[in-house]
């Protein structure tokens, strides 16, 4: 290795960390200043909770045996939720792909449920699902399947002309023109929807848990604020914002493993 | 010779809102087996479109096409199509494949194909770490791979650099005349089709006719390097030229 290159490869890791470093130095002095205007009294304990407070609540979850189940039980439905939702609107955009006069009479359709408020729709859902698991996944589903159905049929519709013409011309099935060209070209969009999909289900979930539940981190927040336990309320968000976090790393991870050689 | 492939007045038209396109009008050719023909004319005059027909990719409102119907026919497109998930190797048989045919015989060939174009130490990498000119290269072997009784080569050079692009059109140039395969080309380029042609089809604006057919009689077969050496090489080159140049007129 050549002195130029040792240089050029110091030069990365060293930018590498100075990013780091900078987002970890924007997360200690937002939660050092935080503690400090409530221990002076700037803020109030009581409504904004603090740092420590956290802590202290986390440690009695972890006591009391709650905390995991509570993690436990939204993960769950964020999973289950998540691969519905994938798979659903894999075969959705599968089918309107196939079809492209169903595309055009549901296209309107599809922007108008798009753009709808869903969690307008919670009372129904509860009425039709019931006071369940079932409604926290219905909700999730509703959020996340749209923006998948449109991603993935897009990724389909973006299919490279020349290499479509050229699997005519090999007289290739239609089957096979969608297993060896469609959906393997459309990879790199199905993976990039899963990010926000991720993100889009894990809102959905909460919002049903906020409405039904009587387990989750949605509901450790709805109860925190019925009892006005701040702290648990102030937990709950962050305990969401780290899940929230690692999930879309995973996301990350899964999507630099598919698309190496993309 | 015997014949191959029979147009008889082909036409064909566009329908768009505004109203209709008469893209080609009652084309009459006739290829011979082994035969090497260009196609040439003024950009949008329709002889992708006429390809296209051919191959069967395309529809066309009057006309009938006479061939065979186990005719094996090979595409060649502008863009090399190479699929970017797959490896070199994958992307050489995918023909095969596709029409499950991966005999012994087939695999064997473009092992020889391979070999043959120095692809062979790469064909487990992806065509990312190709040069524009070795992806055309793999895209001729892909063409070839299925062993079409006719190659259709629609603008195979016109992406490539002019180094890259000598050396791939005498290789496709060798390749055709060593194995004898019957060829239509269409290209823009005159020095193309007057070198790779037994015939030049010169076709007129749209909606496109045959304007003129030129025999082309060049004395040297070993190479297009040999073949734009030849005393008549420039008589063939003007002639086409004055006729497209007509074209424009």
């Amino acid at each position: 290795m050549t002195n130029e290159h040792k240089r050029y490869l110091l030069k990365l890791r060293t930018y590498k960390l100075k990013v780091f470093f900078f987002q970890l130095l924007i997360i200690i002095s937002f939660l050092g200043l935080w503690e400090v205007l409530v221990n002076i009294g700037f803020l109030n304990a009581f409504i904004y909770s603090s740092p420590s407070r956290i802590i202290m609540t986390i440690i009695d979850l972890i006591k009391t045996n709650n905390l995991f189940i509570h993690i436990y039980i939204t993960l769950k439905e964020v999973l289950i939720s998540f691969i519905l939702g994938l798979s659903l609107g894999f075969i959705i955009a599968l089918i309107l792909y196939e079809w492209p006069f169903l595309a055009k009479i549901l296209d309107p359709f599809l922007t108008m449920i798009n753009s709808l408020p869903k969690v307008a729709l919670g009372p129904l859902i509860i009425i039709i699902c019931g006071a369940n698991i079932k409604s926290i996944i219905l909700m999730a589903l509703l959020i996340n399947l749209i923006i998948n159905v449109i991603s993935i049929y897009n990724g389909f519709l973006g299919t490279n002309e020349y290499q479509l013409k050229l699997f005519k011309s090999l007289n290739a099935s239609k089957y096979q023109i969608l297993t060896k060209l469609v959906i393997p070209s459309s990879y790199r969009t199905i993976i990039s929807s899963l990010k926000l999909c991720i993100s889009q289900t894990l809102i959905g979930v909460i919002m049903g848990e906020f409405l039904v539940s009587k387990q989750g981190i949605g509901y450790l927040i709805v109860y925190g604020k019925q009892v006005f336990n701040l702290n648990l309320v102030m937990t709950g968000i962050i305990i969401l914002a780290i899940i929230s976090f690692i999930l879309y790393k995973l996301i990350i991870i899964l999507e630099k493993k598919l698309l190496k050689n993309i | 010779m015997n014949n191959i492939l029979e147009l008889k007045n082909i036409q064909k038209s566009y329908h768009t809102k505004e109203g209709e396109i008469l893209a080609i009008k009652e084309i009459n050719l006739n290829i011979n087996k082994g035969e090497i023909i260009s196609l040439v004319g003024p950009s949008g005059c329709g002889k992708s479109t006429l390809l296209s027909i051919i191959c069967g990719l395309d529809k066309f409102d009057k006309g009938i096409i006479n061939k065979d119907n186990n005719l094996k026919i090979g595409y060649m497109l502008q863009s090399d199509a190479l699929l970017p998930f797959l490896t070199i190797y994958e992307n050489a048989i995918l023909g095969l494949k596709l029409q499950n045919n991966l005999t012994k015989d087939r695999l064997k060939y473009v092992d020889y194909l391979l070999k043959l174009y120095n692809l062979d130490e790469f064909k487990n990498n992806y065509p990312t770490s190709l040069s524009g000119g070795m992806k055309q290269r793999l895209a001729l072997i892909r063409t070839l791979a299925i062993n079409p009784d006719i190659l259709l080569l629609d603008e195979p050079f016109s992406a490539l650099d002019q180094q890259s692009r000598l050396m791939i059109s005498d290789d496709v140039y060798k390749i055709i005349k060593k194995e004898k395969k019957t060829v239509i080309l269409v290209t823009h380029n005159i020095e193309d089709a007057t070198i790779f042609s037994d015939r030049v089809i010169i076709l007129s604006k749209r909606p496109a006719i045959i304007k003129n057919i030129i025999n082309i009689n060049l004395e040297n077969n070993d190479s297009i390097y040999e073949r734009r050496k030849d005393k008549n090489f420039n008589k063939y080159f003007d002639l086409i030229w004055k006729d497209l140049d007509n074209n424009d007129q």
